[in-house]
């Protein structure tokens, strides 16, 4: 089957987390009228994300972390009579990578993107804005380190200035609230900002405003900073987590050494090392939740936890099973009628062909099967060979969704879908509108 | 139409509808949630159930009632039934293979003639019926072995025969 998604503008990641959001605060309060302590419900949030996460079914979004970075540098007007200058500055010693930024002196605008894949640090020099892939303009003044590491901390030496052109401040306000931010945070809303060179004192400050679009490695870093867990939850909030969380107390100068040595560590490795770090920190996590879940005493919510007996995920069985396999059958009527066929089956197979007239039915009704009344002689399993094609593709990939028309010709079929989770080969993909074409 | 002629004239069974009975209740419902190729039909309150094996659609209904179409041939339409009935079975019912009985065996032919239907019919003027404006073909209709016949123009035809007459075979 060929199927066409049209994707909305949220990462399946962002999605789910913002799904875990609403549950848990429209939990929270139910919560507390039970007398349950809040810290429960933050662990069940801790291991939901685990879990999540752990599903892998959200790939692409440690995958974007590595691609999506698409910066556009732009020269601003009165630097254009310095543009041989800059140019010469803007050869950029990337320790990884090499790339020099060809810049258009003839334009008053130079606009160059990076290569999808950088690898980082890089350094951009003074006098640049740059500006996101969402948009937003930040003018350096002073020259910058822009790192990007997957299995390490996010360092930024100097966060930028903002420019005086208004940068889109939509994702401004939210930069804004960290809750455990230092940074007179006023300095990073107040989008008119004069030009002025970094006081020290702002330098000790928590460079938020350095937004890596590629910084969805928050997640991953907040794994690693055992400061940073407590933000966890907070963190999860903003949807559009383009933010990089770092809570450094010590002085960013050596700070950024140490993280540009763990970034360079980290970006000498291969994109599959990359992801192995990942699961590795993935296992952190989960132990470091399971000593959590260890440490607390609340035993009684646990059990009762533990009786719900999960039903999706890896422990899912999506196929039909016929036998008596089903525990959680809520349909009395039909594990009456189940026990009753496999009875029938039983004895099916040691009765005598059809022709035979059996007494009336005194047994389940199972020799009724076996009257020879009216050529009725459904030998269950001796003549009628069963299902001889097996039911192929008992696949795991499944399609949950609503559907707003399928079709039938003959045995061409098209489907047209909306609203919907796919997840296929292991990983999730949502969709708000799918076609598909298969054919039976 | 025998394919004794002369010129071995070469029919084809194309479609054989057969019903048989369950004798008990299904539930549309489990059927379709629960069965295996399935499409449901609930405006109309029926099942369709595809097979492969023997090329098979099926329609059931609740009552118990069955029909079958698209075997090619009345044997293939009894095996097709009968797995079919043991798909039911499976499915947790307590279904019972009755009154199965061939309705209808459909067969094409073609002559390697043209036939003009107007003189055609005049000449067979009790027997064969021809509507232009209802349907292109003229219909000849044998009583007693209750075959219906449609005559094209083209010389094609198109056989069916209700199931009645061949109920001495399926006894056998």
């Amino acid at each position: 089957m060929t199927t066409v998604l049209s994707k909305n503008d949220m990462s399946e990641a962002k999605l789910y987390l913002s799904i875990i959001d609403d549950v848990i605060e429209s939990m929270r309060e139910l919560f507390l009228d039970e007398g349950l302590e809040d810290r429960v419900l933050d662990d069940l949030r801790h291991l939901w994300e685990s879990k999540m996460m752990q599903s892998k079914a959200m790939e692409d979004f440690r995958k974007n972390n590595v691609n999506s970075s698409n910066f556009v540098l732009q020269l601003p007007a009165n630097y254009s009579q310095t543009d041989q200058e800059l140019a010469a500055s803007a050869l950029i010693p990337a320790s990884q990578n090499i790339h020099s930024f060809p810049v258009k002196n003839s334009e008053t605008l130079a606009t160059f993107s990076l290569p999808a894949g950088l690898a980082y640090p890089v350094q951009i020099p003074a006098g640049v804005t740059l500006q996101t892939a969402s948009g937003q303009l930040y003018k350096v003044n002073v020259p910058v380190v822009v790192t990007q590491a997957p299995a390490g901390q996010q360092p930024v030496s100097h966060p930028p200035q903002k420019a005086p052109a208004p940068p889109q401040s939509a994702a401004v306000p939210p930069n804004a609230i960290r809750p455990q931010e230092d940074v007179p945070a006023t300095s990073a809303a107040q989008l008119p900002q004069p030009k002025t060179n970094l006081p020290p004192s702002q330098e000790s400050s928590l460079p938020q405003h350095q937004q890596v679009p590629a910084a969805d490695t928050s997640q991953l870093q907040r794994v690693h900073s055992p400061q940073c867990e407590v933000t966890l939850g907070e963190n999860e909030p903003s949807p559009e987590p383009e933010l990089v969380n770092f809570s450094m107390t010590a002085s960013p100068c050596s700070q950024l050494l140490d993280f540009q040595l763990s970034t360079e560590e980290a970006l000498t490795q291969t994109a599959q090392l990359k992801t192995r770090d990942i699961d590795d920190i993935l296992k952190e996590v989960i132990e470091e939740e399971r000593e959590k879940a260890g440490r607390l005493d609340l035993d009684y919510s646990y059990s009762e936890l533990s009786d719900i007996v999960q039903l999706d995920g890896p422990a899912d069985n999506s196929d039909i099973e016929e036998e008596d396999g089903d525990p959680l059958e809520e349909n009395d009527f039909l594990g009456i009628i189940n026990a009753e066929a496999i009875k029938v089956l039983q004895e099916g197979d040691g009765s005598s062909d059809g022709n035979s007239l059996s007494s009336s039915s005194d047994i389940e009704g199972a020799d009724e099967l076996n009257n020879a009344e009216e050529e009725d002689p459904l030998n269950s399993g001796d003549d009628v060979i069963e299902q001889d094609i097996p039911d192929l593709f008992d696949t795991d990939n499944v399609i949950v969704c609503q559907y707003d028309k399928i079709h039938r010709s003959k045995n061409r079929w098209k489907f047209h879908l909306k609203d919907g989770v796919m997840c296929y080969a292991g990983r999730d993909y949502v969709f708000s509108k799918a076609v598909g074409e298969a054919e039976w | 139409m025998d394919s004794s002629n002369d010129e071995a004239l070469d029919i084809i069974v194309t479609n054989v509808v057969a019903t048989f009975r369950t004798r008990c209740h299904l539930n549309l419902r489990t059927i379709a949630l629960e069965g295996t190729n399935v499409i449901y039909k609930p405006e109309v309150g029926k099942v369709l159930m595809k097979l492969r094996k023997p090329t098979i659609t099926a329609s059931i209904w609740s009552s118990g009632k069955i029909i079958c179409t698209g075997a090619t041939s009345e044997d293939e339409a009894k095996l097709g039934a009968r797995r079919l009935a043991r798909c039911l079975q499976k499915l947790g019912f307590k279904v019972r293979f009755s009154a199965f009985r061939v309705v209808n065996v459909l067969a094409v032919c073609s002559m390697p003639f043209a036939v003009h239907l107007i003189d055609f019919t005049k000449n067979n003027r009790p027997i064969a019926s021809y509507e232009p404006e209802l349907h292109p073909a003229a219909t000849y209709r044998i009583k007693n072995l209750k075959a219906t016949i449609q005559v094209f123009s083209t010389g094609s035809l198109t056989v069916t025969v209700r199931g009645s007459a061949l109920k001495w075979k399926l006894q056998s």
